[in-house]
């Protein structure tokens, strides 16, 4: 069976969120915001399976079942959710990773 | 006896002959997907061939979608540091996703072609499921399954379009993802 987690816009751009002032330069900012600062999103897709993106929080960032489950629920049914904040070399390492396992997801300064 | 079954650190998966074939072949078109030189050959096997399509003399060719999902940009509304950031991972990512889709043929290779069970490592689990969610997004683009709602109307094609066996292919493959899973 497949229960479909995630709903996929093709062009990001047409769902994403404002990013402030587009600043992406950490070079921009006071040296002691480099690990905070910064979320990490996943955005919902139609075809990633629910039970595999809960599995990818578990094993991922090593969240308990409940945590994962709510944050997968939260990318089914708002179409994103915060799975990780810091710094945005972190995030960046986050983005990474969950593409790598398939998931959308995106970096951006909270 | 199940299809599925863990005994200790192994998985054993069931698949008949054609289960690994298919696999397989998918596989191998995903990896030709990454691969460098992606030497052009003219397949017999329609599944070969709607892969071939995709396969382009640059290593990874921006323009198509599979490669787009598959390596999308990390900053919403910053197309120069989604480069940037591209520039950084990419090889590293199409190695890691080369080297996961060998594991995966390495094991089906040794089922010698379903006649033996297909042993998955557990630990190198994610492995497999990296592989099989590669190709269902591969899949899915080829279907042009963006919304839910594309999956159901795909869902409910006759037999005689040419889309159906594709789509029964892909739910087949999220069957696998899913049994893996439930082994965990």
């Amino acid at each position: 069976m497949v229960v479909p987690a995630c709903q996929n816009g093709p062009v990001a751009g047409e769902s994403a969120p404002a990013q402030p002032g587009g600043a992406t330069a950490t070079s921009e900012r006071p040296a002691d915001s480099a690990l905070t600062g910064w979320v990490t999103i996943v955005w919902d897709d139609p075809v990633n399976l629910m039970s595999y993106v809960t599995h990818v929080f578990t094993t991922y960032f090593g969240y308990p079942e409940a945590k994962a489950t709510e944050l997968m629920l939260q990318v089914h049914n708002n179409g994103k959710a915060v799975v990780s904040t810091g710094g945005r070399e972190q995030m960046e390492t986050d983005v990474d990773a969950m593409h790598g396992f398939g998931l959308w997801a995106t970096l951006e300064l909270t | 006896m199940r299809a599925f079954r863990r005994s200790g650190p192994m998985i054993s998966m069931k698949l008949t002959d054609y289960e690994v074939t298919l696999l397989e072949s998918l596989v191998e078109q995903f990896a030709g997907l990454l691969e460098a030189d992606g030497e052009t050959r003219i397949p017999a096997d329609p599944f070969e061939r709607w892969q071939a399509e995709l396969d382009a003399p640059e290593p990874l060719d921006r323009s198509d979608p599979v490669i787009q999902r598959l390596f999308p940009d990390a900053y919403a509304e910053n197309a120069e540091a989604s480069e940037e950031f591209r520039r950084l991972t990419v090889s590293r990512q199409r190695a890691d996703r080369l080297g996961q889709a060998e594991v995966v043929l390495s094991a089906l290779r040794d089922s010698e072609v379903g006649r033996h069970p297909v042993q998955v490592r557990v630990i190198e689990l994610d492995t497999w499921l990296k592989t099989l969610t590669a190709v269902r997004l591969s899949l899915a683009v080829r279907l042009g399954i963006q919304t839910p709602e594309d999956a159901d109307d795909l869902d409910g094609l006759g037999e005689d379009d040419p889309r159906s066996y594709l789509y029964r292919v892909y739910e087949w493959i999220a069957y696998l993802t899913e049994s893996l899973l439930g082994l965990n």
